[in-house]
């Protein structure tokens, strides 16, 4: 491995992926580890198990960073992330027992649906945040999928 | 600002949101924040940015516990995580001051396009 451009390439990859990450509000593992994978050569294991441990340290930085702008209510944040545990537990050992090829494209289908919506919604947004901010949401829109 | 109380019901719906995002994101290996924002918004008709960092604190301890338990030490490559960590928390700061300045419409679009994108590496994954 020629080590100089090689590692310049894997933090050049880590800002943009951590930029997403904390715009997103997602962790990043999912620009990650098909990067590790095709770019760097790793396999999916050592993939999946390298970016968990960049995932941490960016979802705190973030979080830190909302913090300090007052953007995010962070008992609320906890108590939803300890129930994601104690789901995530729960997914891990059901993953073992159910078709995981099959249920990945069924939910492949419901993202696309889902991403959809949002740009229309997204769409019908008034660019000006405010106007949005006080209407609730019609039960139309909380029907739709 | 999310800072408002955090009653029964609408606490039981998060709770709930924070549960199914980890179960899926056990049960698929995905992040949760793919799942997690998606319900908040459709489901409680949370704001995008509100979601979003709810979401990236939330991650915090899903992908502690994920680390202990699913971490593996002699699988992780130190020398590519601790390359993608130095871009990563930085690009972090970058992202999260983008998120607490930009406003609702961008940032349906942006996620609307990510989950896309997501759609389409989980199939190609496999």
């Amino acid at each position: 491995m020629d080590f100089s451009p090689f590692l310049i390439l894997l933090v050049a990859f880590g800002v943009m992926s951590g930029t997403l990450a904390g715009l997103l509000g997602v962790g990043g593992g999912i620009f990650m580890v098909p990067f590790l994978v095709l770019a760097v050569g790793l396999t999916q294991q050592e993939a999946q198990a390298t970016s968990l441990l960049v995932v941490l340290p960016t979802a705190i930085v973030a979080t830190w960073s909302l913090y300090k702008s007052g953007v995010v209510d962070l008992r609320k944040a906890f108590k939803i992330g300890l129930c994601g545990v104690l789901g995530s537990i729960a997914g891990s050992a059901l993953a073992l027992h159910l078709p995981g090829q099959a249920l990945k494209i069924c939910f492949a289908v419901l993202l696309t649906i889902v991403g959809l919506k949002l740009l229309r919604d997204a769409k019908r947004t008034p660019s000006q945040r405010s106007l949005k901010a006080e209407e609730p949401p019609t039960p139309a829109d909380a029907i739709e999928p | 600002m999310s800072s408002g109380a955090f009653r029964g019901r609408e606490s039981f719906y998060y709770l709930a949101i924070g549960m199914i995002g980890g179960l899926l994101s056990g049960l698929l290996g995905i992040g949760g924040g793919t799942v997690m924002v998606p319900l908040m918004v459709l489901w409680l008709g949370t704001a995008q940015r509100e979601a979003h960092a709810l979401s990236l604190a939330a991650i915090i301890p899903i992908s502690l516990v994920a680390v202990v338990v699913y971490g593996q030490a002699g699988k992780v490559d130190p020398l590519a995580a601790l390359a993608l960590t130095l871009g990563a928390i930085f690009g972090a700061r970058i992202g999260a001051g983008l998120l607490a300045k930009a406003s609702e419409r961008p940032l349906k679009f942006a996620f609307g396009f990510f989950l896309l994108v997501a759609a389409l590496l989980l199939v190609l994954e496999g």
